[in-house]
């Protein structure tokens, strides 16, 4: 759609990430390019041609990245280039494109071309090794090879297992890099991912502006994600709690068949629109193609409703009380403000004891289930909205746990997410004053009424604030 | 067509509200749209219009909602062409004159003023209410009880649609729009009705109350009523002398004498009377309808605006779009099958030819000793070495061949030339590949590690290489 402008623009940064095969090139592309659809495997060759991975803003191109093969007949290509007529260093560049233009349909060296020219394109080279397996003077070939290309390079230490050599490759990297990194793409942060890119643009000093341009463009990429990440959460929070589910009957009265059909969709109902938005949060990551472990959001009596364990999610009964109390007490004080204190604030009083002794009756209850009159003669049967008072606090712990692992998963990872930790508890998030302005907005959708802006707001920052926290 | 400042109309706003039902488009496509667009983009309202416009054609088919709000747009046309054609009847009815008795002011004062007041007192706590009070209002209105009788047609599932299309916020001011209207329109219709009368007709006007109300009492309620054009027409401000004149009692059978006399100066209350329909019925009523036409635009607008999709757009609309695909496919891998084929599941003590890959003479010994293997030919090959070297050793290897890897660097074609090259070599009965791990792991390779490399020996088809997995 952009091409145009990509064509008169082609002096943008580029960087051919390089190395040894399975010393983790893709994932670190995949890191880098948050893209998971990039295939990353244990097989040696997974990657058979270079992949330029462009970032673009507006169909400009910032920088470009390249996944490449790893060296499969190294010492031949440096063998290759040491038979050649000797020449001055800044001729050697010279030698690596003879041997791109000789070697170009030779079967045996198609993985060194596709490495190669890239970087005998101008692109910088990112060498990457495991640093967790011992180094050997085998990579001393590769390094040469990358040496006479006479690029600007730097060395990206991948710690893939679980043991440590870092410091033994530093010393050998030391000796052809000028720059050598420490970067996990399975665990980097966003924070670390933005270090390297920085890293990156000291390569070359055409390269800085462009690469701090990116730099900013993800900086803000990301804050948009956390916001709509947050919006995200509040919209299906507003749409869960509020919903009626109503259905026509034919009686004067329901009947129990009538009613649990009714329940059952309700149920179906919620558990649905939290799937959708757990898709969409997937979505604004950019992570397409996660298998999730979970646990399915249970709406019965027992399970996440039990008065022993609440749920993991939830909050214990007590903080319920406490919660209810404060809320009760807020409204109170409304009354003593509009009295100019002249109700000796038993407004306060009296508001907190009723919000605390709500709070008590509310844990067992579920959703309402009315038989609503029309006036037309029709008889209506309407489910929820959700009356429970914990039900808020299991949704949003939920919520912000799935969104927390979906933010901070690399794009390099691959395999199922598993959602079952149990340590993840939202009182942990979410401290007393927080609760006091979510409850308001509770309280309003439990009454099918529509909360206020200004509450909506209160609310959309304490759940941004607990979200930052996780992340 | 879209026009710069282009007004939203319920036609848009279902035509927007269908089309994102079918079609948002991708970030992409609108961030571009939006670049195009540049200048508009400040104003949400008028980008989207211009979205809509570019994108209508993607709706699939013709739109039943909008047929049916057509109908329902013609309905209210007739509603209040009705509501003229009543007004104007009723001010016929009002103003019925045979001769014998006079037209009671009080009586019309009720229609023209006092019950247009109330209704329009009961349309403002409506507006402004909401919820069960709205709802205990809106009995009051005739088009509540229209909306009821159509619920019993077969049609209802169609008018549903109302429900599902407008917001409560935004039905209530087209409800109350709609109301003024027909409200403006009744009353323009009863001061034709008026001016109809008195030109065509000799009306005599009097007043009468069961209650007991002075002259004087009368008139100043009167001057009150009028107060908002005494000072610039006072003419229709009617005089003491006229309220005293047209003073009529109920008992009386026939017009008293004083009435008779000066029957030429009854006529007189017309203006007055035109004047309160005029600014009561009709000036106050036009002032409601504009308030009502401005809330339902701004309600239209407000819905217009946070119909599901429209958060998106905007924001897609706002925010640069960052891409970081690859434009090219990707080439899989196709992944040979791991089988038990050319494995070896023990070692052997003593082999004739010990060769690493890529170790050092001093890593073998090490590595014999800790495996307990001895050889009397031990070779390095890979590393540093040139290929007539590693030629040279392929070609001295013997018998059984134990090829000495490290199981972390998966098997590259540099290996595998030299694997040929010893498998070319006839005097070698043998050879197995062993994946050894790191010195720190005592030499346990990774099952995933080893796993590569008998996927790669067997692909090779050989018999005479196996791959240790112990």
């Amino acid at each position: 759609m952009y091409s145009s402008e990509e064509s008169l623009n082609n002096d943008y940064p580029k960087f051919a990430v390089v190395g040894h095969p399975n010393k983790g090139k893709s994932s670190i592309v995949s890191s880098l390019a948050l893209d998971d659809s990039v295939q990353i495997g244990d097989t040696p060759g997974t990657t058979q041609v270079k992949r330029g991975f462009p970032l673009k803003v507006d169909g400009k191109v910032i920088y470009e990245l390249f996944d490449t093969p790893g060296f499969q007949r190294a010492r031949r290509v440096l063998s290759w280039l040491n038979d050649q007529e000797p020449v001055s260093a800044d001729k050697k560049g010279d030698v690596v494109r003879a041997f791109i233009a000789v070697h170009r349909d030779d079967e045996r060296f198609i993985d060194e071309i596709e490495l190669l020219e890239p970087i005998m394109n101008g692109a910088g080279i990112i060498y990457v090794v495991d640093a967790s397996k011992p180094y050997g003077s085998e990579y001393e070939t590769e390094m040469e090879i990358l040496r006479w290309c006479g690029q600007p390079s730097m060395a990206i230490l991948n710690l893939i297992g679980e043991e440590n050599y870092t410091e033994q490759w530093k010393s050998a990297l030391g000796h052809y890099f000028r720059m050598v990194r420490t970067f996990n793409p399975i665990k980097a942060t966003f924070i670390e991912h933005i270090e390297l890119l920085d890293s990156m643009s000291q390569l070359k000093e055409e390269w800085t502006k462009p690469i701090k341009v990116a730099i900013k463009v993800l900086e803000d990429l990301q804050d948009q994600k956390i916001e709509q990440t947050v919006d995200s959460i509040v919209s299906n929070m507003v749409k869960t709690l509020s919903y009626v589910h109503r259905q026509k009957i034919v009686g004067e009265s329901a009947t129990t068949d009538e009613e649990e059909k009714l329940k059952l969709s309700y149920r179906e109902k919620i558990i649905k629109f939290e799937k959708e938005q757990e898709q969409n949060i997937e979505s604004i990551w950019n992570h397409r193609s996660i298998e999730k472990v979970e646990n399915m959001l249970v709406l019965d009596n027992v399970g996440l409703f039990s008065k022993e364990s609440a749920s993991i999610f939830g909050l214990s009964q007590q903080q319920l009380i406490i919660t209810g109390a404060s809320a009760g007490a807020m409204g109170g004080l409304g009354i003593d403000l509009l009295l100019g204190g002249g109700s000796l604030f038993l407004g306060s009083f009296i508001g907190g004891a009723v919000g605390g002794v709500g709070a008590m009756m509310g844990f067992d209850n579920l959703y309402e289930v009315k038989v609503l009159g029309q006036s037309i003669g029709k008889r209506e049967l309407s489910v929820g909205p959700m009356k429970n008072l914990n039900f808020p606090y299991i949704l949003l712990g939920r919520s912000l746990y799935h969104a927390s692992v979906i933010a901070k998963r690399s794009h390099a990872m691959r395999g199922d997410i598993d959602l079952e930790q149990e340590e993840f508890l939202t009182e942990q998030i979410i401290d007393s004053e927080m609760r006091k302005t979510l409850e308001k907005v509770h309280v309003s959708l439990r009454k099918g009424d529509e909360p206020k802006e200004e509450e909506l707001k209160a609310y959309k920052k304490v759940l941004k604030e607990s979200f930052l926290g996780l992340l | 067509m879209y026009k710069k400042n282009s007004k939203i109309s319920i036609k848009s706003y279902i035509n927007f509200s269908e089309l994102l039902k079918e079609y948002r488009g991708t970030h992409e496509e609108n961030r571009l749209f939006a670049l195009k667009h540049e200048a508009l983009l400040p104003n949400p309202k008028q980008i989207l219009l211009a979205w809509m416009e570019k994108n209508s054609f993607r709706k699939s088919k013709k739109s039943e909602t909008q047929t049916l709000i057509q109908k329902f747009s013609t309905l209210s046309n007739f509603i209040g062409l009705f509501s003229l054609i009543f007004g104007f009847l009723a001010g016929l009815g009002l103003l019925s004159y045979s001769g014998h008795a006079p037209v009671n002011v009080i009586y019309y004062l009720l229609f023209a003023m006092f019950i247009p007041l109330l209704s329009m007192i009961i349309s403002m706590v409506s507006l402004l209410s909401s919820g069960t009070v709205f709802n205990a209002f809106s009995l009051f209105f005739p088009l509540h009880w229209i909306e009821t009788v159509l619920n019993f047609f077969s049609f209802r599932d169609k008018i549903d649609v109302f429900n599902t299309l407008f917001s409560d916020e935004l039905k209530k001011w087209m409800f109350m729009n709609r109301l003024q209207l027909f409200s403006l329109l009744f009353s323009i219709g009863l001061l034709f009705a008026l001016l109809v009368i008195v030109v065509s007709k000799d009306v005599a006007f009097s007043w009468s109350t069961t209650l007991n109300v002075s002259n004087i009492d009368f008139f100043k309620l009167l001057a009150c009523i009028g107060f908002p054009w005494g000072h610039t027409l006072p003419s229709a401000i009617p005089s003491v002398e006229l309220i005293e004149m047209s003073h009529y009692y109920r008992l009386g059978e026939n017009l008293n004498t004083q009435m008779i006399q000066n029957a030429d100066k009854l006529g007189a209350w017309w203006k007055y009377l035109a004047m309160v329909t005029l600014f009561y019925a009709i000036f106050l009523r036009f002032l409601l309808w504009l308030a009502t036409r401005y809330g339902f635009q701004k309600q239209l607008k407000k819905d217009f605006l946070e119909l599901d999709g429209v958060e998106k757009l905007l924001r897609e609309f706002n925010t640069p779009f960052v891409s970081t695909e690859s434009p090219k496919e990707e080439k899989h891998l196709e992944i040979v099958k791991e089988s038990d084929e050319q494995v070896a599941y023990a070692v052997a003590k003593v082999y004739e030819t010990i060769i690493g890959w890529n170790f050092s003479k001093d890593e073998i010994l090490l590595l014999n000793d800790a495996k307990g293997i001895s050889s009397s030919k031990i070779s390095t090959v890979g590393g540093n070495n040139s290929f007539s070297e590693d030629q040279k050793i392929a070609k001295e290897a013997r018998a059984e061949v134990i090829l000495y890897v490290k199981s972390w660097e998966p098997p590259t074609m540099d290996f595998v030339d030299f694997l040929e090259e010893l498998l070319a070599n006839d005097n070698v009965e043998e050879i197995q590949v062993y994946p050894l791990g790191t010195v720190g792991r005592n030499y346990e390779s990774d099952e995933r590690e080893v796993a590569i490399w008998k996927r790669k020996i067997q692909g090779l088809k050989s018999k005479k290489v196996w791959v240790i997995d112990v």
